[in-house]
């Protein structure tokens, strides 16, 4: 989890500067060994890009797209709100974002966790290959579409063609689903995967009281070609 | 009578068994029906054995019929309706053995953009095929053969294979919709990076790869099931259209400190728009992909039926480039069918920087080679006629994930061929560029070229032989 506290963070301006600019600022300082705050933000994209494990950034506003995309290890906090694809191919790390999102969080990340405390946008999760997207609110259409591996983890429910043509991996959502994506299907979560997740979001500080949880996974009629799956082929 | 329509329909059958339904009654064995040589040769021109078997084929299975290798659309173009023209009483040529030909091609010389661009010694590479697709010895040996002789290999589709890493001194990695095993490290490890739309083969769909060949290090690099039949996405997760992947573009320069060169490749549908669209979003170079081009596994009618043919796909593209400015900035590689240094040299004439050979590749490797007849046998084929890349039973170790199968590529002797083939290929294109009285392959054009049909000058603005006027509309 990414902190908010300001005491010695490097102030990096963003503003109108070349992003190329900003972005060697940032490395320049994570080599050093600083934390950053990012001020003037203006929703600009492709801030904070593959950052390794020493990094630890504040971004005071809203970014653009691909903030934190193929994020390696970076602790990442966005005090406001983010664009397309926000931790995009992450391999491990953490990004917090205070605000919404919008589409494709966490598109293809393998590992780490990203936790959005508003709502998120469509086809959140999608491709994922790895790791834990909470999300406070709820997720857009097409979440979780032909995720791999990994969980999202939606707490104001989610909306139509929720884990549509999983490969694998889990959409857990407490709350009302707006419809399930083809070759899905709801089960009943163990006991252990239960307290796992729930253990997740307690270290977030989302302890809840007993929540209602639905697990969507892949139900893997659309694995092989066969014939007999055709009328489920053509829904897609 | 109106009572009637109102009751419920039922399918009034039990479910037949297989072997009926596959025309077991009465057959003969080893000939079932759907398999082009059970039939005789007929008279239709329509109803042909092909078209009959295809069709007993789809009514067995109820979906379509998939395959690999590529489009056995015979009515499809091909280079060899375009010849050179080479230096006589107008032009001077170069001595063939004596003077020299510059083969160097340069990808991706954007300062301030691209601070290492590939520098290659010959017009040709490797194309992108996958390890999945393609065994990782063949991966290897592609890698070896081709920066032998100072060219590049492609990493497909599925991530970045240790084996390849190390056999290609120069290497492009690929970023398919997908998105499999996309990591940081592989990134800043290539020598340039690849985004997909599309290929040639099968424009407009994603990536096919049967459960055959995924095998258990293939999935562990996809991130999948062992053994599912892998059908990849086409979209990519996470930009749409051309303008968001503008940004992406940027993403990519970013993460790789402005080092390398961006690539985009493209299926050949609709070039004129598409390679402008392209250039405007940012790219260093684009790879234009004809509907020959070759694939591990497709729908069959994608290979038969999309897609336009290479031949015609560079001119639109090459115009392209320069009607929106950007002819100097962004590189053209065409690929789709490309067979020899004589389709080489055409395809830079008619306005590409270099070209990518993917199926021709693999035929040096051994694909195709009358060796293991009993393995092709058993896939009821033959030598020369194999297009079974799909079944991952490749008879030559090729296309498979079979570990004693893929043993049968000795990765020293296959490099050698691969290498000896570039070569030849390289030493085809200068021999032609140098009866052209060019000192640099990349200074053939069209007017070195004459077409020999109507449909060759329609689809490519080259004269036509003799009358030396092209096909006007």
């Amino acid at each position: 989890m990414g902190s908010k506290d300001m005491t010695n963070r490097v102030e990096i301006a963003a503003g109108d500067r070349p992003v190329k600019e900003i972005n060697r600022d940032i490395r320049s300082q994570v080599q050093a060994g600083k934390p950053i705050v990012v001020t003037n933000t203006m929703s600009r994209h492709n801030l904070g890009v593959g950052l390794p494990a020493s990094a630890d950034i504040l971004f005071e506003g809203s970014v653009g797209y691909y903030c934190g995309g193929l994020n390696d290890g970076a602790r990442i906090h966005v005090t406001r709100d983010c664009g397309w694809g926000v931790g995009e191919a992450m391999a491990t790390g953490d990004i917090t974002i205070d605000g919404y999102a919008g589409m494709s969080v966490g598109a293809s990340m393998r590992g780490g966790t990203i936790h959005v405390k508003g709502d998120a946008g469509p086809r959140c999760g999608v491709a994922m290959k790895g790791g834990d997207i909470i999300v406070e609110g709820t997720i857009g259409y097409l979440s979780g579409f032909m995720a791999h591996a990994g969980r999202i983890i939606a707490l104001g429910g989610a909306n139509d063609a929720a884990a549509d043509s999983l490969w694998g991996g889990e959409v857990w959502v407490a709350g009302p689903i707006g419809s399930l994506g083809v070759d899905s299907k709801i089960i009943e979560p163990a006991p252990t995967e239960v307290a796992s997740v729930e253990k997740l979001l307690a270290q977030r500080g989302l302890d809840g009281p007993g929540r209602d949880w639905q697990k969507i996974v892949s139900a893997q009629r659309l694995w092989h070609f066969e014939s007999r799956d055709a009328r489920a082929w053509l829904m897609i | 009578m109106a009572d009637d329509l109102k009751t419920p329909w039922e399918y009034p059958f039990e479910s037949a068994t297989e072997e009926l339904i596959g025309f077991a009654d009465g057959a003969i064995d080893g000939r079932p029906a759907g398999i082009p040589s059970s039939y005789d040769r007929g008279g239709s021109i329509r109803w042909t054995p092909e078209s009959i078997s295809e069709i007993h084929a789809l009514s067995q299975l109820g979906r379509y019929q998939i395959r690999g290798f590529n489009t056995f659309n015979k009515s499809f173009p091909t280079l060899d309706d375009l010849v050179f023209v080479p230096a006589t009483m107008t032009r001077l040529p170069l001595e063939g053995y004596r003077e020299s030909c510059d083969t160097r091609t340069v990808l991706g010389d954007r300062p301030g953009l691209v601070e290492q661009p590939l520098e290659l010694d010959i017009p040709i590479y490797i194309a992108s095929m996958s390890f999945g697709a393609l065994s990782a010895p063949a991966k290897a040996a592609l890698g070896y053969g081709a920066s032998k002789v100072g060219s590049m290999t492609c990493t497909g589709e599925g991530g970045m294979l240790e084996d390849e890493r190390r056999a290609s001194r120069t290497l492009v990695y690929q970023m398919t919709p997908s998105r499999y095993m996309l990591d940081l490290e592989h990134l800043r490890k290539a020598n340039a990076i690849e985004l997909v739309v599309g290929q040639g083969a099968k424009p407009g769909t994603g990536g096919l790869l049967l459960g055959m060949k995924v095998s258990d290090r293939v999935a562990d690099m996809r991130s999948l099931p062992t053994g599912v039949d892998q059908r990849s996405t086409v979209r990519h997760p996470d930009f749409l259209g051309a303008d968001d992947m503008q940004i992406k573009i940027e993403e990519l320069r970013e993460a790789t400190d402005y080092q390398v060169p961006i690539f985009l490749k493209m299926g050949a549908t609709r070039p004129r728009w598409d390679v402008a669209i392209a250039a405007k979003a940012g790219v260093d170079v684009i790879v234009v992909d004809g509907a020959e081009g070759g694939t591990g596994a497709s729908p069959e009618l994608l290979m038969d039926h999309t897609g336009i043919p290479t031949m015609s796909a560079i001119p639109a593209a090459r115009e392209a480039l320069e009607d929106c400015g950007k002819a100097d900035e962004v590189k053209l590689v065409a690929a789709g069918g490309i067979r020899s240094g004589a389709d080489a040299a055409k395809c830079l004439a008619l306005g590409a920087d270099a070209v990518m050979v993917g199926l021709g590749s693999m035929i040096a490797l051994g694909c195709n080679s009358p060796r293991y007849l009993e393995s092709y046998q058993t896939l009821g084929t033959s030598p020369g006629r194999c297009h079974h890349c799909h079944t991952g039973l490749c008879p030559v170790g090729v296309a498979t994930q079979d570990p004693e199968l893929e043993s049968r590529v000795d990765v020293a002797a296959a490099s050698e061929r691969v290498a000896r083939y570039l070569t030849a290929m390289t030493m085809e294109i200068s021999l032609l560029a140098k009866s052209c009285g060019k000192s640099s392959v990349h200074n053939l054009e069209k007017e070195d070229l004459r077409a020999l049909s109507t449909e060759a000058s329609a689809f490519t603005g080259v004269k036509m032989a003799g009358i030396d006027k092209p096909f006007t509309w």
